[in-house]
Parts: structure tokens; sequence; C-alpha cells
């Protein structure tokens, strides 16, 4: 029972890590642009479908694919942000948002006449073979999830905390306008946030499409990242990665103790009730407008 | 001048109408014409069983395409039009109406999917459209009276199958369910739970998953716990492939077996190693297997379908508009929705060239094809476990 346990916790932290890096993009981008993205999801699914082109249409190893495909969804953010953001950056937040649903629309359609909606595998780095450890149960391919999500979230830390982008970054999220009379050029910066944005869901992409198997419709995962980013408080770093990481945590315990109809359904009922009690989310600072 | 008086107007009338109607052809059914016959069909073309939807077509696609170019049936070229409903039942229901009421077509043939068609059952029955050869084996359709007519063995007649093979020949105890929510998975689930009644046993774990999920590390958990030497599988193809792989990593290796849902090469593609030793049950041949009918399938599928591998999806949409383009044959040119359901209820083993023999009839149009044999998968490939033989007819739930 307690192993059983113990994996379910495991194998949801694991899936709780793509919703957190995913999660992590969604609020990169709001905190810099006050852009809602809806096109996250479908950052992953086309960033699967590079990495699957790489490997399977010109047999490259595995490690050039994974580091190519960070780079190439890198451009592909900044592609997106140049083409269906910025034209309209004046434009009132509904169209924003509405543009990024269209672009997601049009990214997976796109996916779909060139690759087919055919559920394809794609190979994996790490083994899916158990290991057994005292109490603890669980796969190389956890393992593999969960230390290359900490270590990309160090890697952010690191960024974020004691680079000069990173600084301006943080900088033009607090106010674009004080940045820019720094001498920060925010366009630029926007640029860099989609880059950076983008390349953590390539890197979510191609940890899970093996996982849950590629196909054009695997940017619903998006839904549920988005979920985990409201759910620690929307804007908030530490708050998108805890909320993704609880959300895959509770579907699977969900899952386990009651059936499927209940873990459906349980990311949104907990989301409800953290929303009741604090509206900002768990980490969430109370919600101060800009006038 | 004196006026007609007004009788003598509407007796000519009346006249005129009957006269009229004795001259229109016998055919004035929707969809139907002097050359041509237009069928419907919605099929999942871009969701979670994309894969069947744009095989089957495909495969009718094929079938059809040789017909209409040898002239048709009786004269009529067969036209398929067919929607994606993306295996949603709500989309299924706007792309019924919509092929019934502006597309004008005859029947609905091929409808993918059992939550799909039946969320248009009523709609159909409403219009008194046929609802003919689904692409769903679920016993629904040979209970549901005059306008469905299936055509292989049910979902429920393989379930009493399989829990016969594990409980009379493997001797197995315990038996778990791992079922889709929805019509399609509870259709063999419970057919299951009755037969293991009957030999005086129950399932040891019910586990259910929802359409389109794809994490299935709970249900793995649960099946474990519950100590199952074998688990039915009432699923698709991706769920047996992600559910093997989530029950071997956390040490768990029971015999999964399922229905003839999951006896597709996408299986095997997708679970790779994990779905070595996985037991099916087959109701059609393998697309590779000797006989005329199926070098005439591999024939057209090369012809009109040069990039799209063969495969049991679209052999399962074949043998389908086969059996059609049969039926269509037999009615003659007299083609109605009584005509043609008439006429399937007339066949009496017709073998289509694969040894495999359909039969119709009685009042509950039960019969179809009722062949089946189990298979598994053996080095990447599924493999004859069994002969063929006639199912046993399970009692309907």
């Amino acid at each position: 029972m307690l192993e059983t346990l113990t994996s379910q916790v495991v194998s949801g932290l694991a899936t709780g890590c793509i919703y957190a890096m995913v999660a992590l993009g969604f609020v990169l981008i709001f905190k810099a642009t006050d852009v809602v993205n809806f096109a996250q999801g479908e950052f992953i699914m086309a960033s699967g479908f590079m990495s699957y082109t790489l490997l399977i249409w010109y047999g490259l190893p595995y490690w050039l694919v994974l580091v190519l495909t960070i780079p190439l969804s890198g451009i592909m953010g900044v592609v997106l942000e140049r083409i269906v953001v910025r034209p309209i950056l004046d434009a009132p937040i509904f169209s924003i948002v509405i543009a990024t649903i269209g672009a997601s629309t049009v990214m997976r359609s796109s996916t779909g006449i060139v690759y087919g909606y055919d559920v394809l595998p794609l190979p994996t780095f790490f083994s899916k073979d158990p290991i057994h450890l005292g109490i603890l149960s669980f796969t190389r391919m956890d393992v593999g999830v969960i230390g290359s999500s900490l270590l990309i979230m160090a890697v952010l830390y690191v960024f974020f905390q004691y680079t000069k982008t990173g600084t301006a970054m943080r900088a033009t999220a607090q106010s674009q306008i004080a940045a820019r009379l720094m001498g920060v050029s925010v366009h630029r910066i926007f640029s860099v946030t989609w880059a950076i944005s983008a390349g953590i869901s390539g890197i979510a992409g191609v940890l899970i499409a093996p996982i849950i198997y590629l196909d054009p419709n695997l940017g619903i995962i998006g839904v549920k990242a988005f979920a985990g980013a409201v759910l620690g408080g929307f804007g908030n770093i530490p708050g998108a990665i805890v909320g993704g990481m609880l959300l895959g945590v509770l579907e699977n315990l969900s899952g386990y103790f009651f059936n499927a109809g209940i873990k459906q359904i349980s990311t949104y009922i907990l989301l409800i009730l953290v929303l009741i009690v604090k509206p900002s989310g768990l980490f969430g600072a109370a919600a101060i407008r800009k006038v | 001048m004196r006026r007609k008086p007004i009788w003598t107007t509407m007796f000519t009338v009346v006249l005129a109408v009957c006269l009229c109607s004795l001259a229109l052809p016998l055919w004035a059914e929707d969809g139907v014409t002097d050359t041509e016959v237009v069928i419907g069909a919605g099929l999942d073309l871009t969701g979670a069983v994309a894969n069947w939807g744009v095989n089957i077509k495909a495969g009718m696609e094929a079938m059809f395409n040789r017909v209409n170019e040898a002239g048709g049936v009786h004269g009529r070229k067969i036209k398929l039009v067919a929607y994606d409903h993306v295996y949603q039942p709500p989309k299924a229901v706007a792309n019924a109406k919509r092929l019934v009421e502006r597309d004008k077509v005859f029947i609905m043939m091929g409808h993918l999917g059992t939550p799909t068609t039946k969320a248009i059952k009523d709609y159909l029955e409403e219009k008194q459209i046929p609802n003919v050869f689904p692409a769903t084996n679920a016993s629904l359709w040979t209970i549901s009276g005059k306008w469905h007519i299936g055509d292989l063995a049910t979902f429920a007649d393989q379930t009493r199958l399989i829990v016969d093979y594990l409980v009379n020949e493997r001797k197995f105890t315990k038996i778990a369910s791992f079922y889709q929510d929805d019509e399609y998975g509870l259709d063999g689930h419970v057919a299951g739970r009755v037969r293991l009644k009957e030999l005086g046993k129950e399932y040891v774990a019910e586990v259910d998953y929802k359409r389109a999920d794809i994490d299935f590390s709970s249900q793995a958990a649960k099946l474990k716990e519950s100590g199952a030497e074998a688990v039915i599988l009432q699923a698709v193809y991706r769920e047996p492939a992600r559910l093997a792989e989530q029950c071997h990593a956390i040490g768990y290796n029971p015999l999964f077996i399922g229905v003839s849902a999951i006896v597709l090469d996408k299986t095997i593609e997708l679970g790779g190693k994990h779905v070595e030793g996985v037991v099916g049950v087959q109701v059609y041949p393998n697309p590779d297997e000797p006989g005329p009918f199926l070098d005439q399938y591999r024939a057209d599928m090369k012809k009109y379908f040069p990039n799209l591998a063969l495969d049991t999806t679209n052999l399962y949409g074949y043998q389908k508009a086969a059996l059609f383009v049969e039926v269509l044959q037999r009615t003659g040119r007299n083609l109605t929705h009584d005509s043609l359901l008439q006429t399937i209820t007339t066949i009496r083993d017709w073998d289509p060239g694969w040894g495999l023999k359909y039969t119709y009839g009685g009042d509950d149009r039960r019969g179809m094809c009722r062949s089946a044999r189990l298979v598994t998968v053996k080095d990447g490939k599924w493999t004859k476990l069994s002969d063929w033989f006639e199912l046993a007819e399970m009692r309907r739930q």
C-alpha cells in the first residue's frame, strides 16, 4: 500500500513537473508582457513534432535532437510574438488573447495537415523500466523528467538573478516605463521572454511526447498547466511551479482513491476551492490594478 | 359561359397528382437518383481515434472507387460524404443533421464510434434513416430494431469468449476489467460481469478511464493491488500500450486481453515490447493473409491509396463497403430503405472470399458475421492463437 502510494506520488510529480514547466511559460510571458498566451500548449505539441522530425525523418541522435529542439522552439516563440502579438500590442487585451487562441488553432491544424492526426510513438532518452528503492518505486523516466525540470528551473533562477538580461526582464515585468527610462530595450526583452517561454515548452514537449505519445491534439495539456498557473497565483513563478506539481500529484491520488471521473474534475475542484479561500492563488499577491 | 362545378376542378387536380406520382421513379428516396446513391458517414478524422476514422474512410473509398470505375451498381455510382466528428457525440449529432437534411444522404454507413453513433441513434430513427454497418461492434445495434444493422461479432460476444478462455483454458481465478467509461467500454465490461457470474465468479477489480485520457498510473496501481492475473481491456489502441507500460513500471505483469478494437498494428507500434504477449479477439483476418478477397483489397488500396499502409483499420472499412456493394447488387434497381433493409435480412452464408461468412435474418436482425479467433502479439506482430470459430451469442444487456 505504502509503496503504491509513493509510486503514485512520484509519477504524479513527474507529470506535475511537465505542467509546471508549461505553467512557467504562461507566467513568464504574462509577467513581462501582460499577455496570456493560449498557444502555450501548442508550443509543446510543435516541439514534440520538431523532435520527431529530427529524430525519425533526419535520423539525428537523441542528444542532438534535444540540443536542437530547444533553440528551434525559442525561434518559434519569437516568430509568433513578432507576427501575431507585436502588431496588436496596443489593442485591447481580449484581442491579443483571441489572436493567441487563433494562433493555437493554426498551429494544431497545420501540424495535422503535415503529419496527419495519427498518434505517433517517440523514442525516449530515459528507460521506462522500474527501480525499487526501499518503499519508493519509480521509473528512470520519472527521475529523468523530475531531474530535468528541476535543472531547468535552477538555470532559470540563476539567469533571472545574476545575468544582465535576466535583471532587465525582471525590471520590465515590474514597470515597462521605468525599464525603458533605464535604457532597457523593452521590445528586445519581449522577444527574449517569448523565446525562453517557448524554449521551456520545447523541453517539456521533448520530455512528455514519448510518455503520452505524439499527436496534434497534445497541446490540450496547456489547459491543465494554465489551471496549475492560476492555482499557484498567476504571475508568480514559484507559484506556477508548485501549482503544476500539486495538480500532477492530486490527479494521480484522486484517480487512485476514486475513479476516472473524479480524477478528471479533481483539478478544477481544487482550483475553485483555492480561489474561494484565496482569490489570488496560493502564492499570488493581492491584486493591485495598474492605473 | 357557364362555370365548371368546383368538384370537377378538384377531381382533375387529384387525377393529375395521381398520374404524376405514378410517373415518378419508384426509388424516390433522398440520396438515390438514376445514376447515383449518396451515403453519409460521421468519422473521427482529427481526434483521439483519428487512426480509425482516416483508415475506415480510405478502405470504404477504395472499394467504392473500383466499383464506380466499373460503372457502379445497377448503373448507380456510390458517393460517400463523410464529416469529422472528432469522436465527440455533440459533433456527431450536428454532422448527422447536416448529412440527412442538407446532403440528403440515403443511409448512414460506417458511422464510427459507439458513443458517437449512440448519440445519433434517436435522430436517425426519427428521420427513418437506416444506420448500416456502423464502425462499432457494440451489441446495442443488435437490439435497437429495424433501423440499425451491424456487421461483425459484438464486443459483448467477444468478451464472453475472453472470459471463457481465461476461466476454462487458462484456469485464471482473478480477472479484472479496464474499460472506457462510456457506451463502448460498458458493452463488453457488463457482458463480462454477467458471464463471470454465470461461472460463479466476479471481477476482482473494475477500473475505468475516460476517452482521451493519457495517464493510467492510478489505474495500474489499482489493478496491481487487486492481484488480477488477467486484465480484460475494453479500450482502443492508445490505452493498452500506455497501461501495459505503466503496469510494468510498477512491477506488475498480468495477461492483458482485449476485444477487437485493440487488435491494431497501431497498438504494437505504440506499445513496443510492453505489448508483447497481449491477447486480442480478431473478427476478420489480417491484411496480409491469403485469399481472393484480400488480394482484391490489397490491389485496390495500392491503386487508390498508395501512401497508406495496409492495416486492419482500412480493411475494416473495406469489408463494410464490400458488404454494402453486395447488398446493393442484390437489391436491384428498386432501391428504397425498405428494399435495402429487406435484402440484408436475406443474406445467408455470404463469403466475400476470405473464408468467413455473413448471415442475417430473424426479427432482431441478429446474425452478421459471428466468426472470431484469438490472436497474440508475438515478435511485434499479431499472431494466430486459435482457429476461427463461431461465437456463442451473449444475452443482451
